[in-house]
């Protein structure tokens, strides 16, 4: 025997012990890829918990932020999300990257780490753990600790409520099925008995045959009466309201079975259909919960990315100056917080000290950073990108400005209207058709034979027509192409959604981050070229977003760097005085030339950021920053145009930038408009309502009216949570062509939704004449109604709807 | 095929305590997760 068998990985030379990934070269000396794998790696060992890794089957990087979460133990915390009772708190909580296995064995593990933990339980379908702990021993921020660093970032779980009525709803229509499909196995046994005796030699004993009869209605009528209830009650719903809806021919054709068939047990004549009818809503209902389940993984998907906000700000206290951790709903107006950098601002607050740049993209749409410092107003909802700041609150919660947004916004999606759905405005004919036909046949027969004939062959009409077929079209598409498309990063929050996307109109998109890299990037350089190591070596000390762009190349090491936020940065490079920034403030420290003057103006011009370089007291070149394109945007506009729609650029951007994006992607001036504010663009949005379907793409708090007041709105990877919550379609790659594909599966599934529609209406027309006909006997039902459902299926899975249209 | 007569109710009772046992599982909540409990058999502590 060679094998050996190990629970622990020994280090190879250039992968991660943790995560498995290469090492980068700066970290060569190290075995993990990056902190946080060794962190994690650490924690685990620790506790004694390496068996993690003979557990997993997949290997990624780990995240864990350090933090201490001081908030959970708040009391306004506790008040929301803690539930105590005889002694025992409990708390639900999202955790992040909960993937596989071996992440439920860890972080349940806790139960045996953390004292105090009584019991910890992962659903891992939602992400969610729910702890129970002694208060007297342990606290839910030392649970939480546990939790991040082993891994697994902690947010508080929102939205209990609404959990708990979705089980409710859920194990309903799980009963309902139970006791349908029961019903359903039992009927096929009574009846294939009867079935038999039909058929066989010298017939059943009349006695028998009642025997099997009478027990067929005692097993349909209550539970097919039960099973059936929600088609019965939409129907009168739908009655009442003057509307017409699929649900109504489904309840006329169950109901008619089973009254007309209990009059046939009951007279001893006649065919029955009670194992039709137990098949029918059995299938119906499993349709029904299928769809619901995976709308429901679209919209916890998307409340998962809403429970990733921050829910606490840092309370600076006046009298010891000790910084503490509180939940967001404890801030009152008027108490200093601190914002470090990389920090969302909790509140809307004034700044008192410290400066930095804002990145307000989430409410402005402005992907440039803003500069802020003592005495600016600042804003809930954007993040402090630069050096830590010191603000007073001035207004929390609901009455910030992206609270009031909400509110607004809130007012709007109730006002949203519902689009005809296209199977309903097919029933609505159905029922006006079948009934006459049902009537039609009665009187012939009456007429002809007898009225007990008459109504005998109504009733089978009724029932082989009932649209079972038809009602499991439209569901059994939109799951796969819902299911499909979430695998390619799309998320869509149900039918409506696909049906609005289908039909082309305007689209609308707004540029940051769609359309664009998403990060600046250099994209000219004037003046001496030889300086550029130099520059990537000062550059290399900033967090500025602007100094990404520069990091290229290099291995100077800068000494004596001065920044001045907004401005530039200042330093000694290899022997040289170093100044890179905004060109009027290099300028003041520095000589400039005619010609470097015009290289700025010439470069603002095109739509780039310009930032001059001075090398010992003069301005030797010039450097022009963009947001680059996105390989693919212009096919993938083109795709869009392909497909009928007409593509318009929205955005809060500079004027010039828009437009140079436009001609990048083939999209006329006159449809980029740039500096539009939010105001402007719902109002656009409702504009082109008017003369047809809109579709807007967006990410900003500043976007959200414009995405609820749009026929379809797509919200995209980093959007704020307001923009997730009131999109139809959720993109998890903020690309333009992650849309076109978007677009094109809509229209797919709607192709695939009439194709089946018309088989199921063709199968009705083939059983509805037989029926009229007095042809249809009770086997044939059974045999022709399930082979239609088939039919429509294998239609639906056959469908190439969203198949290869994702983005990679 | 009197037998018959003893046999309808007794499979008709039977269909019944199935269905009940059924509405107990799903009301008690062993239904609600399907995606975790299968991986934590894997668990051998």
């Amino acid at each position: 025997m060679t094998a050996t068998v190990m629970t622990l990985p020994i280090a190879r030379s250039a992968t991660c012990i943790h995560c498995e990934t290469a090492i980068p070269s700066g970290r060569r000396a190290s075995q993990f890829c990056c902190t946080g794998c060794e962190v994690v790696h650490a924690a685990i060992s620790e506790h004694g918990l390496d068996r993690y890794y003979a557990l997993r089957d997949v290997a990624t990087p780990a995240r864990t932020t350090d933090r201490g979460y001081a908030e959970l133990d708040d009391p306004a915390f506790a008040k929301l999300h803690i539930q105590e009772d005889r002694g025992a708190a409990t708390s639900a909580l999202y955790l992040e990257d909960l993937r596989c296995t071996a992440c439920i064995w860890l972080v349940e593990r806790a139960v045996a780490c953390v004292p105090g933990v009584a019991s910890v339980r992962v659903d891992l379908g939602r992400s969610r753990v729910d702890v129970r702990w002694d208060p007297v021993v342990a606290r839910l921020s030392s649970i939480a600790r546990y939790f991040d660093r082993i891994g697994h970032p902690v947010h508080p779980f929102r939205g209990l409520d609404r959990d708990l009525m979705r089980r409710r709803e859920d194990r309903a229509l799980l009963v309902r099925i139970g006791v349908a499909g029961a019903a359903w196995g039992n009927l096929m046994l009574l009846a294939i008995a009867l079935y038999a005796g039909a058929f066989g030699r010298g017939g059943m004993n009349p006695r028998d045959t009642a025997a099997f009869r009478w027990a067929s209605m005692l097993v349909a009528l209550p539970a097919l009466g039960y099973a059936a209830s929600p088609f019965f009650r939409t129907a009168i719903g739908a009655l009442r309201g003057r509307r017409l809806h699929l649900d109504l021919p489904l309840s006329i054709g169950i109901a008619a079975g089973l009254a007309w068939g209990a009059v046939d047990v009951i007279r001893n004549a006649g065919d029955i259909y009670f194992d039709s009818l137990a098949m029918l809503v059995f299938l119906l209902l499993v349709a029904r919960f299928v769809v619901q389940r995976h709308q429901r993984r679209a919209s916890s998907a998307a409340e998962l990315l809403l429970a990733l906000t921050p829910s606490r700000a840092r309370r600076r206290d006046p009298a010891t100056n000790a910084v503490t951790d509180v939940p967001i709903e404890a801030v009152v107006p008027g108490e200093l917080l601190v914002v470090f950098a990389g920090d969302r601002i909790p509140v809307d607050a004034i700044v008192i000290s410290g400066r930095s740049a804002l990145d307000a993209a989430l409410l402005t749409g402005e992907s440039r950073p803003t500069d802020v410092g003592p005495g600016d107003v600042v804003h809930a909802g954007t993040v402090n990108l630069a050096a830590p700041l010191e603000v007073r609150a001035t207004a929390v919660g609901e009455a910030t400005r992206v609270g009031a947004l909400a509110a607004t916004i809130a007012a709007q999606a109730g006002r949203k209207a519902d689009l005809e759905r296209l199977v309903d405005r097919v029933a609505a004919r159905f029922v006006v058709v079948v009934t006459l036909a049902a009537i039609a046949t009665f009187v012939a027969w009456a007429v002809l034979v007898s009225p007990v004939t008459g109504a005998e062959h109504a009733m089978a009409l009724l029932v082989v027509t009932c649209p079972c077929a038809l009602a499991l079209a439209t569901p059994l598409a939109v799951t796969l192409a819902i299911g499909r498309a979430a695998r390619a990063g799309i998320l869509v929050k149900g039918a409506d959604a696909l049906e609005r996307l289908a039909t082309p109109g305007t689209l609308f998109l707004d540029k940051t981050g769609t359309l664009t890299e998403g990060a600046l990037a250099l994209a000219s350089w004037r003046g001496a070229a030889g300086v550029r190591p130099l520059v990537a070596a000062l550059e290399r000390n900033s967090a500025h977003p602007i100094a990404r762009a520069f990091l290229d190349g290099g291995t100077l090491a800068a000494t004596d760097v001065t920044e001045q936020l907004g401005r530039g940065l200042a330093g000694r490079v290899a022997g040289h005085d170093l100044v890179v920034g905004a060109p009027p403030w290099v300028a003041g420290r520095a000589s400039s030339s005619v010609e470097m003057a015009r290289h700025v103006d010439d470069l603002a011009a095109r739509g780039e950021t310009p930032i001059a370089i001075a090398v010992d007291g003069t301005i030797v070149a010039v450097a022009g920053l963009v947001d680059p394109i996105r390989r693919g945007a212009r096919e993938a506009v083109r795709a869009l145009a392909g497909l009928g729609w007409h593509v318009e650029i929205l955005s809060g951007d500079d004027p010039r930038v828009v437009r140079e994006v436009g001609a990048a992607l083939g999209i006329a001036p006159e449809r980029c408009a740039g500096a539009v504010a939010p105001e402007d663009k719902e109002a656009r949005v409702r504009a082109a309502r008017t003369r047809g379907p809109v579709a807007m793409v967006g990410d900003g708090v500043n976007d959200a009216p414009a995405l609820a007041a749009a026929t379809c709105g797509i919200a995209v990877s980093g959007a704020a949570e307001l923009a997730i919550e009131v999109a139809d379609v959720y993109l998890k790659t903020p690309s333009i062509e992650a849309i076109a594909a978007t677009a094109r599966g809509a229209r797919e599934t709607l192709a695939t939704i009439r194709r089946s529609l018309r088989r199921s209406l063709a199968y009705n027309l083939v059983a509805g004449t037989l029926a009229v006909c007095g042809l249809i006997h009770p086997l044939l039902a059974a045999l022709a109604m399930p082979a239609s459902s088939l039919l429509v299926f294998a239609t639906a899975v056959r469908s190439r709807a969203f198949r290869d249209g994702g983005p990679a | 095929m009197i037998v018959l007569y003893l046999i309808l109710p007794l499979a008709l009772g039977l269909v019944v305590t199935a269905v009940l046992a059924f509405v107990w599982v799903v009301r008690s909540g062993q239904l609600d997760d399907v995606d975790t409990p299968p991986r934590r058999i894997l668990f051998d502590d």
